[in-house]
C-alpha cells in the first residue's frame, strides 16, 4: 500500500513539472537556510574541539558591580578568580585565563597580528586540544613563569614557514621571546572562550596578576567530574560569590557583586544579551528563535499550501473516481500526506546538498577565522525534524480540503467545494 | 470597471484568502528588510566628516608600570613618534577612535538651559587632532596654543543645530565638564562609522592639567602616504624601548573601517539573501496558482469571448483581478507597517519607513504584474469554440 502511494507520488511529480519545481525550490531553499543557521549554532555552542566535553564544562566571564541604581560591567580580575573561584570543591578542575588579546609578531617587515590568550596550566587539562606535535605547558612551568608558548598550526606556518618541526624554536611576540613547546590544530574563532592563535603562561603577562581589584580581563572555565554535578557546582559557585564583600572602598554605591557560571550556550547568550541577573536569557533566546523559525517557515509553507491546493483541484476528477469507488476520506488524506512528505523529503535531500555547498562557500570565504562549518549527525537530525514539520504544516490543509470534495461535484469538474 | 473587479474579488475572498495572506507577508518582509537597507544606505551616502586614510590608531597598554609614571612615559612616546620620519602629526585621545565601536557619550547643555537632550559623542583630543583627522570646519577655527588660558571646545554641525539652531555658536558657552567656550564648528562628524546615524559631537581640548594616562590611552597618528610595515615596526619597537612593560597595537583606520563594515554588512547580506529567496518563492507560487486558475476558468473565459469580449479585455481582467488581490494584501500590510514608526520597532528615522513602504508596495505590484503577464496572455489566447466544446 505504502509503496503504491510512493509510486503514485512519483508519477504525480512527473506530470506537472513546473509545480514540482516550485515545490522543490521552496522546500530545498528553506531547508538550506535553516540548516546553515543550525550549523552555525551547533558550531558555536555544540561539542567540538576544544570543548569536546561541553556537558561537563561551565564558563564564567562577565562580572557586574551592581546596585539598584548603578552598575559597572566588565570581566573579573585574575586575583578575584584565584581568590574566590579557584578554591571551589565540587569542580574537578578550575582554569583561569585572560579574554581576547592581540600579540604582534613580525616576519621581516610583515606584521602578524596574533589572537593571544594567557592561561594557567589547568587550561590544557580542562579542554581537549588536538596537539599536532609537542605538549601543553604544565602548572609547574606556569608557576615558574617560563617563557613557553603553544601556537596553532597556521601561526607555525605563517611565522616559521612550516607547520611541523617547530618545537624548541623561538617566536618573538611584542618583543618578548617565547619557546614553542606545542602546536595545536587551528581553533575556530567562533569558539569565543578558547580561541587564540598563541597561548602563553598567564604569569608571563605584563598584566599585574596580583592586583587586588575585582575588575580585570580574565575568565574561568570549570570542569565537572560528571555532567550531573553541574547544578551542584552552580550552587557552590553562587554561595562563593554571595560571600564576596562589595568593593565599597572604590565603588561606594555597590551593594552586590554579580558573577554567574553557565554552560557554553548560557554564557554565550548571556554575553550577547548583556544579561546581568540570575536569568541567563536562554529561555528568551529559545522562544525568540522558535518564533523566528516559525515566521520564516510560514511564507514558504503558505506558498506550498497554495500550490498544493491548486494541484488538488487539478486532480479533482481522479479524487472523484476514487471516492465513487468507495475510498474513505481518511485513506485519501493519508495518501495525500504521504505524497506531500515524499515531496518534502525529496526537497530536503536537495536542501542538504545546497546547505553543504553554502557552508563550503562560507568556509572558503574566510568569514570567521579557521572555521570549518560542516553538517554532522545533529544537524542531519535537525533537518529530518524540520522536513517532517514542514511537510505536515504544508500538507494538512490541502488534504483537509481534498477530503471535503464531494464525489459527484468532483466528477463534474467543479473545483471549489461549497 | 474597477469597482466591479473589487466586488468580484470580495465575493471570492475565501478562495483568494491564501493568496492575500501570502502577499501580505511578502509585503511585510520587504518592508522590514527595505527599512533596514534604506536606513543603512542613506547613512552610507552621507560624508564621514574626517579623512581616515594614512591615519593609524596606536593602542597603548602600560602593563605593570605604576600609575603615577604612565603619563610621563606616554609623553616621551609621543615626542619620539613625532620625531620619526614619515609621521606628520600625533594626537592623544580616548578609546573612542573612529570605527572602534567604542563610545563616550554624555549630555551637553547650554549654561542657561536645563533641557533633556539626546546624549552626544564626546571626543578628547589635542590641538593636532584637526590635522590628524583633517576635520573640515564650517565656522571659526580648531583650538591651538592661544587657548592655553581658557577652556575651549569645538562642536559639530549637528550639535550646533541642536543647541544653537538660529544663531552663531562661535563665542558662546556650553557645559561639558565645566563651562567651555566654543571656538569652532565642524561639519557633521561620524566617527561611529559609515553606517551609523549622524550624532552630535563635541571635541574637548586636552589641557595641560590632563596629566593622567587612563582616559587618554590611545594615539592617532597621521603618516605620510606610502608609510607601511617598517614604520609600524619602528614605532612598536620604540614604545618597547621607552617603557619596557608597555605594549602597543597599531591599526590603520582603513583596516578598522573594513573590519567594522564587514561586521555590519555580513548580517545585512544574509538578510537580503533570505529575503530574495522568500520573494522568489512567493513569485513562483503566485505564477503557478494563476496559471492553474486560468486552466480552471477556461469555460468562463470562453463564454466571455463568445459574447464579444476582446483578447485585450480578457488579459486586462486577469491582470486587474490579481492587482486587486495584491491591493487587499497591501492594505493589510500597510496597517501593520504603520505600527512600526508609531512603536519605533526598528529604531530608524521616521522618514525611512515612508520610503521603505513605497519601495515595498512598488515591488509587490511589480512582482504581481510580472507573475500575471504570462497567465493573462494564456487566457487571452483561449479560443471560445474550443473552450466551450470542452464544457
Amino acid at each position: 500500500m505504502f509503496w503504491n502511494y510512493l509510486t503514485m507520488a512519483w508519477k504525480v511529480l512527473q506530470r506537472r513539472k513546473f509545480f514540482t519545481f516550485i515545490s522543490l525550490f521552496g522546500i530545498s531553499f528553506t531547508l538550506m537556510i535553516l540548516l546553515v543557521v543550525y550549523a552555525l549554532y551547533d558550531h558555536t555552542v555544540g561539542p567540538h574541539t576544544p570543548e569536546k566535553r561541553v556537558d561537563r564544562l561551565l564558563f564564567t566571564s562577565s562580572l557586574y558591580l551592581w546596585s539598584p541604581q548603578t552598575e559597572n560591567g566588565g570581566h573579573p580580575s585574575y586575583s578575584f578568580l584565584e581568590h574566590y573561584i579557584r578554591p571551589l570543591r565540587t569542580p574537578e578542575k578550575v582554569s583561569i585565563s585572560t579574554g581576547h588579546g592581540v600579540a604582534v609578531a613580525y616576519v621581516g617587515n610583515t606584521k602578524l597580528e596574533l589572537a593571544q590568550k594567557y592561561t594557567d596550566g589547568e587550561f590544557w587539562q580542562v579542554l581537549d586540544f588536538d596537539f599536532l606535535e609537542g605538549r601543553p605547558y604544565n602548572p609547574q612551568e606556569v608557576r615558574a613563569a617560563a617563557h613557553v608558548a603553544v601556537i596553532n598550526e597556521s601561526t607555525a606556518r605563517n611565522y616559521f614557514g612550516a607547520a611541523r618541526g617547530v618545537l624548541g624554536r623561538t617566536i618573538v611576540t611584542d618583543e618578548v621571546r617565547y619557546r614553542v613547546v606545542g602546536v595545536v590544530r587551528d581553533v575556530p574563532a567562533s569558539r569565543v572562550f578558547t580561541y587564540a592563535e598563541v597561548w602563553m603562561p598567564i604569569t608571563t603577562s605584563t598584566q599585574d596578576i596580583h592586583n587586588a581589584e575585582y575588575m580585570g580581563s580574565c575568565m574561568a572555565i570549570l570542569l565537572a567530574r560528571r555532567a550531573a554535578d553541574v547544578p551542584a557546582i552552580q550552587q557552590e559557585f553562587a554561595r562563593a560569590v554571595r560571600q564576596v564583600p562589595p568593593p565599597t572602598a572604590v565603588y561606594k554605591w555597590c551593594t552586590e557583586v554579580r558573577l554567574y557560571a553557565g554552560s557554553l550556550l548560557a554564557t554565550t547568550v548571556r554575553e550577547r544579551l548583556g544579561e546581568d541577573g540570575p536569568d541567563d536569557g536562554v529561555v528568551w533566546f529559545g522562544q525568540a528563535g522558535a518564533g523566528l523559525l516559525l515566521l520564516f517557515m510560514l511564507l514558504p509553507a503558505l506558498n506550498l499550501v497554495n500550490v498544493n491546493v491548486s494541484r488538488i483541484r487539478d486532480r479533482s476528477s481522479e479524487i472523484g473516481v476514487r471516492k465513487a469507488f468507495g475510498a474513505t476520506s481518511g485513506a485519501l488524506v493519508r495518501q495525500f500526506l504521504v505524497e506531500n512528505l515524499f515531496l518534502t523529503a525529496l526537497g530536503g535531500a536537495l536542501g542538504l546538498g545546497l546547505a553543504a555547498a553554502a557552508l563550503h562557500f562560507i568556509n572558503t570565504s574566510g568569514l570567521v577565522a579557521y572555521t570549518q562549518f560542516e553538517l554532522n549527525g545533529r544537524v542531519f537530525l535537525g533537518a529530518v525534524v524540520i522536513i517532517l514539520l514542514f511537510g505536515l504544516l504544508s500538507g494538512v490543509y490541502p488534504a483537509y480540503k481534498m477530503s471535503k470534495l464531494q464525489a459527484v461535484q468532483a466528477l463534474k469538474g467543479a473545483s471549489n467545494p461549497a | 470597471m474597477l469597482k466591479h473587479l473589487f466586488t468580484l474579488i470580495w465575493n471570492r475572498k475565501r478562495a483568494n484568502a491564501l493568496l492575500i495572506v501570502e502577499i501580505f507577508l511578502a509585503f511585510v518582509v520587504l518592508f522590514v528588510v527595505g527599512s533596514l537597507l534604506v536606513y543603512r544606505w542613506q547613512n552610507y551616502r552621507a560624508p564621514l566628516g574626517f579623512a581616515y586614510e594614512q591615519v593609524w590608531e596606536v593602542g597603548l597598554d602600560p602593563g605593570i608600570q605604576p600609575k603615577a609614571e604612565r603619563y610621563a612615559t606616554q609623553q616621551q612616546i609621543i615626542q619620539r613618534i613625532k620625531s620619526l620620519p614619515g609621521v606628520r602629526a600625533v594626537t592623544r585621545t580616548g578609546s573612542n577612535t573612529p570605527f572602534s565601536n567604542s563610545h563616550n557619550s554624555s549630555n551637553i547643555e547650554r549654561p542657561d538651559q536645563r533641557i533633556f537632550r539626546p546624549p552626544s559623542n564626546v571626543y578628547r583630543v589635542d590641538d593636532a587632532a584637526g590635522d590628524v583627522l583633517q576635520v573640515p570646519l564650517e565656522e571659526g577655527r580648531w583650538f591651538d596654543r592661544r587657548d592655553d588660558g581658557a577652556p575651549v571646545v569645538v562642536i559639530s554641525h549637528d550639535m550646533k543645530e541642536l543647541l544653537f539652531p538660529d544663531e552663531t555658536a562661535v563665542g558662546k558657552f556650553v557645559v561639558a565638564d565645566g563651562k567651555k567656550r566654543i571656538v569652532g564648528v565642524t561639519a557633521t562628524y561620524r566617527a561611529d562609522g559609515d553606517f551609523a546615524d549622524p550624532k552630535q559631537a563635541i571635541f574637548l581640548r586636552n589641557g595641560l592639567q590632563d596629566t593622567t594616562f587612563e582616559h587618554l590611552e590611545t594615539l592617532l597618528v597621521r603618516v605620510q602616504p606610502g608609510a607601511g610595515g617598517a614604520l609600524e615596526k619602528q614605532i612598536s619597537a620604540d614604545i618597547r624601548a621607552i617603557g619596557p612593560s608597555w605594549s602597543s597595537n597599531i591599526t590603520p583606520l582603513a583596516e578598522a573601517r573594513d573590519k567594522q563594515m564587514k561586521t555590519v554588512l555580513t548580517p545585512l547580506v544574509a538578510l537580503v539573501i533570505t529575503c530574495v529567496f522568500l520573494i522568489v518563492n512567493v513569485a513562483l507560487g503566485l505564477f503557478g496558482v494563476l496559471w492553474q486558475t486560468i486552466n480552471q476558468r477556461r469555460s468562463e473565459i470562453g463564454l466571455r469571448r463568445a459574447i464579444g469580449a476582446s483578447a485585450g479585455g480578457i488579459s486586462g481582467q486577469i491582470l486587474g483581478e490579481i492587482l486587486v488581490v495584491a491591493t487587499f494584501g497591501l492594505a493589510l500590510g500597510l496597517l501593520v507597517a504603520a505600527q512600526f514608526p508609531l512603536l519605533g520597532v526598528l529604531g530608524v528615522r521616521v522618514g525611512v519607513y515612508g520610503t521603505a513602504m513605497a519601495l515595498a508596495a512598488g515591488l509587490v505590484y511589480l512582482l504581481t504584474v510580472i507573475c500575471a503577464l504570462y497567465p493573462s496572455r494564456l487566457a487571452a489566447g483561449i479560443q471560445p469554440a474550443v473552450a466551450l466544446r470542452e464544457e
